[in-house]
């Protein structure tokens, strides 16, 4: 591939109109640590800066806002990414506080996408955001001790700061934490345990936050009901929890509280080597694992530098595309479920994506854990034969036809159908400034109006050569995120037959010699793809040895949810779980 | 004559009714026979998705329920007058039917002031 | 023998005949749901138990049979033992005036395939229909569960709100028949024809009312898993959730009994003079068709919202019914 083609998977910063570095003076600097980019703003002007960003220079988009703590300089840094709705690449500007006593301006007023993301932190690095309008923990509970993405927190059994550890490899020796566990295998509880006079967690002040009243200002009062729906609720697609203030049956306030699927799936990356984190991000969005494997592939390339051949980068669109139309599938699968249909439309909708799944296990050996993409190329070719039938005609055969028809089949018998419409239409109204303001991304976005596709709005692997129109509908409901699936699904299956038609018969999949320790050069980069679900992100710095110094996913069910309790306001409980299949969460990669 | 026809009838709908309540009474027994009891605290919590419940079950309910139910009232006697007029249209011809009529519209009133006041929007 | 003896003998036989059909049909209509199911889904559905999975509902008895029972901390304990039974003895006794075939010669009596049957036969199906809700209300009071308050409100306001419907709705085939009693209505349709041509508005709105009184979909609202997990009885488990459960079932039967009665004949069919043990098969057969129409239903339409769903009874149902019945009552009178 060219140098050229290159710049579109790593896009230069753009810079900032020099008045503006001038206006801030020494609050803002270009980051010139090696391998870096963007620029360091003081935590003073850092209000003042997002602001002129947004407003001035239309970084209207805040996709993504982290932490980072350099231990040995005793700072933590706070990494944001905003980007303009009309395309290009980011602007990435990092604040830097004190380790000891770590106190920021919160920027959910400027940006009301960060509140979440800015509640991770503060759970995460325990740095306090000024003016955040509900700082609490969010992934961890509110009695944990410590900040577990602190480089000096350790987690249980902690055996050493990175993989692989000494005592497994290379000998082999292989020792179960679990095997250390005094209720390893459930049976008992702890002696000082009392399962009797056991108090789970207090969320009285979670309770306390709520807005109990109607809006109606009716006169008649009625006692308000407050209901936690989830996290073992049949209908919040794990253990999502939602704690919704009623009036009657309409929500006057809904609260979403995640975590109880929490692994610290971020420290477990700093903990891998860069390479151990591929199949870690299969489990991030179990449905689209191989969409993960490409987020996370194109991170690690931009520090590396390596060329992907021209086979791989087919191969790559041709999964992530089929991901997309499986994932599709199951959204309105899902939602249909959702709206209370027996799960006959989920089974009919499921239909095709078993063929998908084939042709995945047959090239990745895996179903849905694909761990499919290798930093520079991916790690199987497609097999001769699957199902006893050419590859190439099974998959031609499959976009072709199977696939077109399972589509059609799904919207000539629920886009029409009445109550399908009479329940969705005009419920869960997102506007598109809103939208935009709260960082949604994906179908959510696409379906306010905003046409902001990845693919392109920075176009990356080889989506700049093919032919596909970013779908999008003006309403912003529930109905509008149905089609644009169904219309999303129409134009991978769309991109699919073009890659069958241009891929390379023959060639290289993979750059250069398989590694199983890659070192990676010092840096930062952020890379992005447009998932199924919306934007994957992944923010990773390298201090160039074998394992990430840091490693942030930027989920889109996470940084979606941050918008549900704004959009089921004056709706009923039955829209909040339809709002909800609607969004289309997995929780792997909300709690990670 | 009148207690035999009465016998007749109702006699076998409260054997029915007899056996059918024995019969539940015996299989909420046969249940509690059989069935483990293994009671905890925690267990016998009353569930909300496995949080703790915040505030009492049993409160006051939107007024929106009560109205329905005296709407259903209303209408339910209604169809409660209407049923006997039902048996007998043949026999009252014309005038009953008229009669009827009379009595549906000034309910029809009441069913449109009740509709234009909101009463049957839900919010 | 004094005739009050026989009367009781012949009731208790038929009496305990009919909970048994009753209790069989129910445990056979959810194996055949979800045989239904798996078919329209593409699946396989229960198949281990048995041939063809026929003995699944005896092992789902067996196995409810032996759950563990839990009452709430904080419920009402008399009400939420009474509730099931409650839901149940309705479901069973409404049975009792729908005649199943024509009156049969056996040991040299005159036996009539039914319980009983009453001159107000219609009346007395409204007012057991109405006891039903009391079950439900008082197992959503008791439990002391927000979702199962929640769903026992839904659950009456449904229920009272399409019985107007329902009510309204039976209305055409007593003008038709001049009857109450429902072998009455049958002896009608023999000289005429089946109500369903006479009265089709009346059995549409009979089907749909009577779907949303035994809260099958689209209208089980009060038990919407999507929200209420499982409504009114959450928190029930082992027999008494199986009552529920069986009342639900045995509702089912009910309301297509009767409108099998009501609009198509009853036991009417070809030769049912001849033979009159043939009443019983072409009852079962309607019945049964019904009862698939109703599982078809459930397995192909999403549920409509709690407010759509009581603006449809309100708006939609009730006026439909009222101007069936005065357009009936008219054209009766007017037409002879």
């Amino acid at each position: 591939m060219s140098e050229e083609e290159r710049n579109v998977v790593a896009p230069e910063q753009v810079p900032v109109a020099d008045s503006i570095v001038a206006r801030f003076g020494n609050a803002l600097r270009t980051d010139d640590r090696d391998g870096y980019e963007g620029y360091v703003v003081s935590v003073e002007s850092l209000k003042d800066v997002a602001t002129v960003l947004r407003d001035e220079l239309g970084y209207d988009y805040l996709s993504s806002v982290t932490g980072v703590d350099y231990f040995d300089e005793g700072k933590i840094e706070v990494v944001y990414h905003a980007y303009q709705t009309s395309g290009g690449p980011a602007l990435n500007f990092k604040v830097q506080v004190d380790r000891e006593n770590p106190i920021l301006p919160s920027l959910v007023s400027v940006y009301p996408g960060a509140d979440f993301q800015e509640r991770e932190i503060f759970d995460m690095y325990g740095v306090s955001f000024e003016g955040h309008p509900n700082l609490r923990r969010i992934l961890m509970w509110d009695g944990f001790a410590g900040h577990p993405l602190r480089k000096d927190w350790q987690e249980a059994y902690f055996e050493e700061e990175n993989k692989p550890f000494d005592s497994r490899w290379p000998g082999g020796d292989v020792k179960r934490s679990e095997a250390e566990n005094r209720f390893g295998k459930n049976v008992s509880y702890p002696d000082e345990f009392d399962i009797d006079n056991w108090a789970p967690e207090d969320d009285s002040s979670l309770y306390a936050g709520l807005n109990k009243s109607g809006s109606n200002g009716k006169k008649l009062k009625t006692d308000s009901l407050v209901v936690n729906m989830g996290p073992q609720h049949p209908s919040t697609h794990g253990v999502f929890r939602m704690v919704v203030a009623l009036d009657g049956e309409t929500i006057t306030d809904l609260q979403p509280v995640m975590g109880y699927l929490h692994r610290n799936h971020e420290k477990i990356g700093e903990r891998n080597t860069f390479l151990q984190n591929m199949p870690y991000t299969d489990r991030l969005d179990y449905l689209s694992s191989m969409s993960n494997n490409l987020g996370y592939s194109l991170a690690v390339e931009k520090l590396m530098g390596v060329d992907v051949p021209e086979r791989a980068e087919y191969l790559r669109v041709l999964m992530a595309e089929l991901t997309r139309v499986s994932n599709h599938m199951w959204a309105i699968g899902f939602l249909l479920n959702d709206l209370g249909a027996f799960q006959t439309p989920a089974l009919y909708a499921i239909r095709a994506r078993e063929l998908i799944l084939d042709i995945f296990e047959a090239t990745a050996g895996s179903r849905m854990m694909c761990n499919y993409m290798r930093f520079g190329g991916v790690a199987r070719d497609l097999p001769d034969t699957l199902r006893d039938e050419n590859t190439v005609d099974f998959i031609g055969d499959l976009v072709n036809e199977r696939l077109p028809a399972a589509i059609d089949e799904l919207d000539r018998f629920l886009t029409g159908n009445e109550i399908v419409r009479s329940r969705c239409i005009g419920v869960g109204v997102l506007p598109a400034d809103k939208a935009i303001a709260y960082s949604t991304a994906g179908p959510l976005l696409r379906a306010s109006g905003v046409p902001y596709d990845l693919r392109r709005a920075e176009p990356y692997s080889i989506y700049d050569r093919l032919d596909f129109e970013v779908c999008t509908r003006s309403n912003g409901d529930v109905y509008d995120r149905y089609v644009v699936r169904i219309d999303e699904m129409r134009e991978s299956v769309k991109i699919c037959q073009q890659v069958m038609r241009e891929i390379p018969e023959e060639g290289e999949i993979f750059t250069g010699k398989p590694q199983y320790n890659v070192r990676v050069p010092k840096g930062e980069s952020y890379g992005r793809v447009e998932n199924p679900k919306g934007e994957l992100g992944y923010y990773v710095v390298s201090k160039g040895k074998t394992n990430p110094y840091r490693y942030h996913v930027r989920a889109p069910s996470f940084i979606n949810l941050t918008v549900l309790g704004e959009m089921c306001k004056g709706h009923k409980v039955a829209d909040a779980v339809v709002i909800l299949g609607s969004i289309d969460i997995v929780l792997g990669e909300v709690d990670r | 004559m009148l207690l035999q026809e009465l016998l007749r009838d109702y006699l076998p709908i409260a054997i029915l009714l007899f056996v059918a309540t024995g019969m539940a009474f015996a299989m909420v027994a046969l249940g509690h026979l059989f069935g483990p009891r293994r009671d905890g605290k925690a267990k016998l919590m009353p569930y909300e998705s496995g949080m703790t419940p915040i505030g009492s079950a049993v409160r006051r309910m939107p007024v929106r329920y009560y109205l329905i139910a005296v709407l259903f009232v209303l209408f339910d006697i209604e169809v409660i007058f209407l049923l006997p007029w039902a048996v007998v249209l043949r026999k009252l011809g014309l005038f009953g039917l008229i009669e009827m009529l009379v009595f549906v519209t000034i309910l029809l009133v009441g069913y449109i002031y009740v509709w234009k006041k909101g009463a049957l929007e839900w919010e | 023998m004094s005739p009050v003896i026989g009367i009781v003998i012949e009731a208790i036989i038929k009496s305990a005949l009919m909970v048994f059909v009753l209790a069989t049909a129910f445990a056979y209509l959810t194996l055949a749901e979800r045989k239904i199911a798996a078919f329209v889904q593409v699946r396989k559905g229960p198949n281990r138990v048995g041939p063809w999975g026929l003995m699944q509902p005896a092992a789902d008895g067996i196995k409810l049979l032996f759950k563990e029972e839990m009452v709430p901390a904080g419920a009402d304990k008399v009400l939420f033992f009474l509730a099931p039974i409650l839901t149940m003895i309705p479901a069973m006794v409404i049975m009792a005036v729908v005649p199943i075939g024509p009156d049969v010669e056996l040991f040299g009596r005159s036996i009539r395939l039914g319980i009983s049957d009453l001159n107000v036969g219609m009346l007395y199906i409204l007012s057991v229909a109405s006891v039903a809700v009391y079950g439900i209300v008082l197992a959503g009071w008791s439990s002391a569960n927000k979702y199962s308050l929640l769903g026992g409100l839904r659950a009456s306001a449904q229920m009272i709100s399409y019985e107007i419907a329902l009510g309204l709705s039976i209305i055409g085939p007593i003008i038709l028949a001049g009857t109450m009693s429902l072998q009455g209505i049958i002896t009608a349709q023999q000289q005429s024809t089946w109500y369903v041509l006479w009265q089709p508005v009346g059995a549409l709105v009979f089907f749909l009312a009577g779907l949303a009184e035994v809260n099958r979909a689209p209208f089980d609202m009060p038990e919407a898993e999507q929200e209420l997990t499982a409504g009114y009885f959450t928190e029930y488990s082992g027999m008494k959730f199986s009552l529920f459960f069986m009342g639900e079932y045995i509702k089912m039967v009910a309301v297509c009994a009767i409108a099998t009665t009501l609009f198509l004949g009853g036991y009417l069919g070809p030769y049912v003079e001849q033979l009159p043990w043939l009443g019983i098969l072409y009852f079962t057969i309607k019945t049964t068709a019904l009862l698939f129409l109703m599982i078809w239903i459930r397995l192909t339409l999403p549920r409509l919202r709690y407010d759509q769903l009581m603006a449809f009874g309100w708006k939609v149902l009730l006026p439909l019914a009222l101007a069936n019945v005065v357009v009936t009552a008219t054209a009766t009178v007017l037409l002879g």
